[in-house]
């Protein structure tokens, strides 16, 4: 046991110490700061195109921007943009440990290879959830100032959610990391899995039954729409906690 | 006498590849043992199911009794293990490196900040402020010996150490290892016969997965190979080189200066005929010194031409 503590402890730092602790942060401050402002000038930006000769005639009406909007366009960036950066920036986890020797030196010690990939996952969860929670702070902030105080709660939970939604990828991740030995590779897996649950977000039975209702859930909720979140949670739960047992029972089995 | 390694059979088979095929082995407590090869013998594939890192495909293989396979992690406990090529966190120092490889066995408190002391001194890395990133090929390789053995481990296991090392790195490496010997079981393979014999007290050969000789350096330079003969002389050394190569026990013979080597093959008709021969070619003898076979003779005697 002290094995994995210690080696969660070497994850924690080795983020702190490298790049990992500025990419999901920043584009997560990123959005943060950013969706409010867009959600207040997109209209003006628009209204500002039917000014010119060629637009004579062509008139661009626009509701005036509201809360919704700006919290709308976070939760629109958070479940693409950042998605897919969580895909490729933790799609190296396992693998880039097997490629550099460094798993031959940690595993080689009394530390158990289940322990290596929990720690992994626990520690991009914990860089996950402090980026998360720090942008959609700064996304509140910026939305209050700009606009009013509405919609917190909406809002809260529409990050709560795709906080489940982005922590399964990880585990997801995980397990195409120990199979594939590229990071490459295993991004391309991730992105193929998130595409098949954009595809199956339409879908009402697997938006209502399957983590995919979490792709979609957070902008629901935030334009007023009852949604049924018990069984995309369960769902995704369930298949996280699935996806932690494949990748250490695959792992473990790995020759190194 | 404790047995610190036990090989028994021990098979490993890739697709239709056997990289091991039946070895047997036991390397006594205390020893600093060679396991010598030539390329793609086996060794590291030997080395990697005694880690963990890899399954037999039959056999076992034991660490002080414990199976490597199902007692795994309580045989890494007692391990400190060197890769042939050791990865690091480049983001770390010497010393962080150190103190988390100690940690991982569970040293801490003043006995790991003392060991750390004594292994960076050791690897002669005190006071060096670098990212392991940047440090040379050679002070990667004494790191590596420090963090193998930072668990003062029972059993401390080396794949190839110096194979790709400069003289002077190569020096600082065995120097390392020469300084365990009493008080440390070593398992040191390699393919350089050089650093077996001088830092090794026992030796195992292995050849196309299987072990073909496994005995004490000193018992292995007394037995197998060719002997040879040293004869010196005062003159004319080409004639009595010419003379003594035709003589039924002689496999060949070479002049250096007035030194001349000859290979036999029946040690008592040698010891006979050469003063014999000297003699009746009219030159003086100087000295005549039968020669130990080097490793070097048992080892190609042993795998032939592969190595």
């Amino acid at each position: 046991m002290h094995g994995f503590a210690v080696f969660l402890a070497k994850e924690m730092r080795e983020i702190v110490r490298t790049w990992r602790i500025w990419v999901l942060p920043l584009i997560l401050v990123f959005i943060g700061l950013t969706s409010p402002i867009i959600a207040e000038l997109t209209p003006q930006l628009l209204s500002s195109l039917s000014t010119g000769p060629e637009m004579e005639g062509v008139v661009i009406q626009l509701p005036d921007p509201v809360t919704r909007d700006a919290y709308l366009q976070f939760t629109k960036n958070a479940s693409q943009i950042v998605i897919i950066a969580v895909i490729i920036s933790v799609a190296g986890m396992i693998s880039a440990e097997k490629r550099s020797g460094t798993a031959v030196l940690v595993l080689t010690k009394p530390v158990s290879r289940t322990g290596l990939v929990v720690a992994k996952i626990l520690s991009n969860w914990v860089l996950l959830l402090g980026a998360t929670a720090l942008g959609a702070l700064l996304c509140v902030g910026v939305t209050v100032v700009i606009f009013d105080t509405e919609l917190l709660v909406e809002f809260a939970t529409a990050a709560g959610l795709w906080y489940v939604l982005a922590a399964m990828f990880v585990a997801f991740m995980a397990v195409f990391s120990v199979l594939v030995g590229s990071q490459g590779g295993a991004a391309g897996a991730g992105v193929a899995l998130y595409l098949v649950l954009s595809v199956l977000t339409g879908w009402g039975p697997m938006r209502d039954y399957s983590p995919a209702g979490l792709l979609s859930a957070g902008d629901r909720i935030i334009v007023g729409e009852s949604v049924a979140l018990l069984w995309p949670v369960v769902t995704a739960v369930a298949a996280t906690v699935v996806a932690i047992a494949l990748a250490a029972w695959l792992f473990e089995r790995q020759e190194l | 006498m404790t047995t610190a390694i036990e090989l028994d059979g021990l098979t490993k088979v890739y697709g239709d590849k056997r990289a091991l095929d039946g070895a047997t082995l036991s390397v006594p407590a205390g020893s600093v043992y060679g396991f010598l090869g030539p390329n793609g013998a086996g060794k590291t594939t030997t080395l990697r199911i005694l880690t963990g890192l890899a399954r037999p495909s039959s056999g076992t293989a034991k660490v002080f009794g414990k199976d490597a396979v199902r007692a795994s992690t309580a045989v890494r406990a007692d391990i400190g293990f060197l890769p042939d090529v050791p990865g690091y966190y480049h983001w770390m120092n010497a010393q962080e490196f150190l103190r988390f490889a100690g940690r991982l066995y569970g040293v801490a408190g003043r006995v790991l900040d003392e060991r750390v002391a004594s292994l960076l001194d050791l690897a002669g890395l005190t006071g060096v402020p670098t990212k392991i990133g940047g440090y040379s090929r050679g002070m990667k390789q004494r790191l590596g010996v420090a963090q193998a053995l930072i668990s003062a481990p029972r059993l401390l296991m080396l794949d190839e150490p110096t194979s790709a090392l400069d003289p002077m790195g190569r020096k600082d490496v065995l120097d390392m290892i020469s300084a365990l010997s009493g008080h440390t079981t070593v398992f040191f393979s390699t393919h350089i016969l050089s650093d077996v014999e001088r830092v090794c007290d026992t030796v195992a050969i292995l050849h196309e997965g299987r072990v073909v000789r496994e005995a004490p350096m000193s018992e292995l330079k007394h037995s197998g190979a060719a002997t040879r003969v040293l004869v010196e002389i005062a003159d004319r050394p080409d004639q009595v080189a010419a003379g003594l190569a035709q003589e039924p026990w002689s496999t060949e013979c070479t002049v250096t200066g007035r030194s001349i080597t000859c290979g036999i093959d029946d040690l008592e008709a040698a010891r006979r005929s050469i003063p014999r021969v000297v003699a009746g070619l009219d030159a003086s003898l100087v000295r005549m010194e039968e020669l130990e076979p080097t490793l070097e003779d048992v080892f190609v005697e042993l795998v032939g031409g592969d190595a």
